[in-house]
């Protein structure tokens, strides 16, 4: 039941189980328990979900606040689809551990295209400079 | 001192006041209390209702009506509603205390525009309220007893249950104790039959009919299935019905506008899009089906905020309040001598004045738009002010362009500055329909004669394909005279037509000037194009040129038009028409 019909609207995805996306990229599933007009969220037994390649890992948090502002998207899951179809579940050890390789493996890559296109006299510029949108 | 005792008095119910009073006919403190006002008492239930949030109540602001301070509020406009027991306490005791300052002019909107969703949530539930406790009795239960008491008692398949409704019965009696009362003892609500509409009015009717529908057929055994998962989760429904309506009504509050145009322009557009194209399919019999929009429920009030006067006094008072603040800090700008820094930072500032124009040209380019479709829905009165609006801001973006230096001497410059950034190429491709043929013109013109450098400066971006369109509606406009004035501007000055081969825009624009000429040429046969030998030598030259280009430099063009190898046919021989012809492919 909407209760404001023709609009977007929160309320009916309450106590439901969701995956949000926050500005800083963090992955948070838990079950949205409260909103108010700016769309801050009160999540209740969230886990973070940290994705490296085909691999996951949950670290339990407990109750979350979301200020409004800081979500990109927020969907609702489906309770009865498996996670598990394609992705493997690992411990959070082992999770951490391949999120710093990868983060590693980018600042490498990074480093090493800057190295190029400074030789060759290029340089992309950064993104604040270009749009004046 | 009296008005102290009067806001104790808001929080207290007299009742309880004046048996309060009744017992203390003879106490030392009676006299105390008589001098100096009772003191305030504590709510009853703020140890066991810790989301009571409206207690923490600003204590009573001095506010004078003659100043024209905002109305206090007892609670502060953000605050989500209380539980049903003070919810009757604020419909018996509105918060009418403060008395504003006399505005005649004002007529009472139909509307209230300045509702808060706690008044909104009063208005709608008020009659829903009274309930089977009497007034100054509220709940002993806490949030998740609540809510727990919600979950074991839902059970049948309709939507989200109505508002917390305790067992009635005499006397008020904890729930958790007794045994869960049959389903029959709730009493429902009687205006919540099914899917409420509520009040948007403001939704075309088109909108609502397809809500309805998709309501209806939206199957009920979805619901069944989800409210049997929630009612085996423990935590759910911690939000109450009062609040998710709370939010709904402050989404719905957002939705009021005096200006759909202006608030909701994809919306307003879409519908009407869908109109149209109804009324193209159907045929005239069913033309019942197709209304109008409905215009907004909420009227536009004039806030005029007339600063305080009182009468046969000299002069004005100068009082700041919220509604008329007081400049307290003059804030000076003081720019720094450094004189390396100052050079980065003119460039900057001159970047920031090019957008600044652009900016301004933009406002009156979508006055003008928006132009068309304002004068169709205008009133008959209404129309002749809005073609004078109309033909001002047409000249203002005239003047903005040219920003003529000298009296006299029009400069194509400020055109060029424009066109450096990205935002002021797209501004031109929008602006060029709208401005006069003469003007129009002299903007091509000017694009042709700095083509070279508008194409190094565009290499970042690569949106001078943007211009090609209105260009070439302007190009088949113009008169030979012109036409071949512009293929001229394209060779430039030494024929440096290379560098304009290289660049797309250049070769599209070129294609365009050639076969327009041509179409000219082969249509009216009072074209003055022939009369002197300018058009020929130029088109010689192209052709010279084109034959020299080699063909990796040559820039593929938007589109080529067809009549351009029969053009060149007239000019060159076979041979070198077969390596036009390879070339232009």
């Amino acid at each position: 039941m909407n209760y404001v019909p023709g609009t977007a609207s929160l309320i009916d995805d309450i106590d439901k189980k969701h995956l949000v996306l926050l500005r800083d990229g963090r992955t948070l599933i838990g079950f949205l328990r409260s909103i108010d007009q700016f769309a801050n969220l009160v999540f209740h037994q969230t886990v973070e979900r940290i994705h490296v390649g085909k691999k996951f890992g949950d670290i339990p948090r407990g109750i979350f606040i979301v200020r409004g502002e800081n979500v990109v998207l927020l969907g609702e899951m489906d309770m009865d689809k498996p996670c598990d179809a394609v992705l493997q579940q690992v411990s959070i050890e082992e999770i951490l551990e391949e999120q710093r390789l990868q983060q590693q493996a980018k600042q490498e890559t990074e480093k090493v295209k800057m190295q190029v296109l400074k030789d060759r006299g290029l340089s992309i510029p950064k993104a604040d400079n270009l749009d004046e949108y | 001192m009296g008005y102290s005792l009067c806001s104790c008095v808001h929080y207290i119910p007299r009742f309880v006041l004046t048996c309060f009073l009744c017992l203390l006919q003879d106490s030392p403190l009676m006299s105390i209390i008589k001098e100096v006002g009772l003191p305030k008492q504590p709510h009853p239930l703020r140890g066991e209702d810790p989301r009571d949030l409206s207690e923490r109540v600003l204590p009573p602001r001095s506010t004078s009506p003659v100043i024209g301070s905002p109305p206090v509020r007892a609670v502060p406009i953000g605050t989500p509603p209380k539980q049903p027991m003070s919810l009757n306490h604020q419909i018996h005791h509105p918060t009418a205390v403060h008395v504003r300052a006399p505005l005649q002019h004002r007529y009472p909107p139909p509307f209230p525009d300045r509702l808060s969703p706690n008044t909104l949530l009063n208005l709608a539930n008020n009659p829903m309220c009274r309930g089977p406790f009497p007034p100054g009795v509220g709940p002993v239960l806490s949030q998740l007893q609540r809510a727990q008491m919600l979950n074991s008692q839902v059970r049948f398949p309709r939507g989200v249950g109505p508002p917390p409704m305790l067992p009635g019965g005499g006397g008020f009696r904890p729930f958790f104790g007794g045994p869960p009362p049959p389903p029959h003892h709730r009493m429902p609500p009687p205006p919540l039959h099914g899917p409420p509409i509520y009040h948007t009015t403001h939704l075309h009717p088109q909108h609502r009919r397809m809500l309805t529908q998709r309501m209806q057929s939206r199957p009920m055994g979805y619901a069944g299935v989800g409210l049997d998962r929630r009612s085996r989760d423990p935590y759910s429904n911690l939000m109450t019905q009062r609040e998710k309506e709370w939010v709904a009504k402050i989404q719905m509050m957002q939705l009021q506008s005096t200006d759909p145009y202006l608030d909701d322009y994809y919306y307003q557009n879409y519908y009407e899009k869908l109109e149209k194209r109804q009324e193209r399919e159907r045929d005239s019999s069913k033309k019942e089906h197709t209304t109008r929009l409905i215009t907004p429920q909420v009227a536009k009030v004039e806030h005029t905020y007339r600063p305080v006067q009182f009468a046969g006094s000299l002069g004005k008072l100068t009082v700041s309040s919220v509604n008329n603040p007081r400049k307290m800090i003059d804030a000076v700008v003081t720019s720094r001598s450094d004189d390396e820094e100052k050079r980065e930072k003119q460039v900057w500032n001159k970047r920031r004045q090019i957008l600044y124009t652009v900016e301004k040209m933009y406002s009156s380019l979508l006055e003008v738009q928006d132009f068309e479709k304002r004068f169709v829905h205008a009133a008959e009165e209404e129309r002749g002010a809005l073609l004078e609006r109309h033909k001002t801001h047409t000249e203002t973006l005239c003047t903005l362009l040219t920003h003529t230096e000298q009296a006299g001497r029009v400069s194509d410059e400020q055109c060029v500055t424009i066109m450096s950034v990205r935002k002021g190429k797209r501004l031109i491709s929008r602006l060029l329909p709208f401005l006069p043929a003469q003007q129009a013109a002299a903007v091509v013109m000017a694009i042709a004669r700095n083509l070279p450098a508008l194409a190094k400066k565009d290499k970042q971006d690569q949106v001078l394909c943007w211009l090609v369109e209105p260009v070439a509606v302007v190009i088949q406009s113009l008169s030979s005279a012109a036409l071949t004035d512009l293929l001229q501007e394209i060779q430039g000055r030494e024929g440096n037509l290379a560098s304009v081969l290289q660049n797309k825009l250049g070769v599209t624009l070129l294609y365009l000037v050639l076969s327009e000429g041509d179409r000219m040429q082969s249509s009216d046969p009072n074209c003055q194009l022939m009369d002197d030998n300018r058009w020929t030598e130029l088109v010689f030259s192209v052709a010279r040129e084109l034959l020299a280009a080699p063909s990796s430099t040559l820039a593929p063009p938007l589109f080529t038009p067809p009549n351009l190898l029969g053009l060149f046919a007239r000019y060159v021989d076979r041979q070198s028409l077969e390596q036009l012809q390879e070339k232009l492919q």
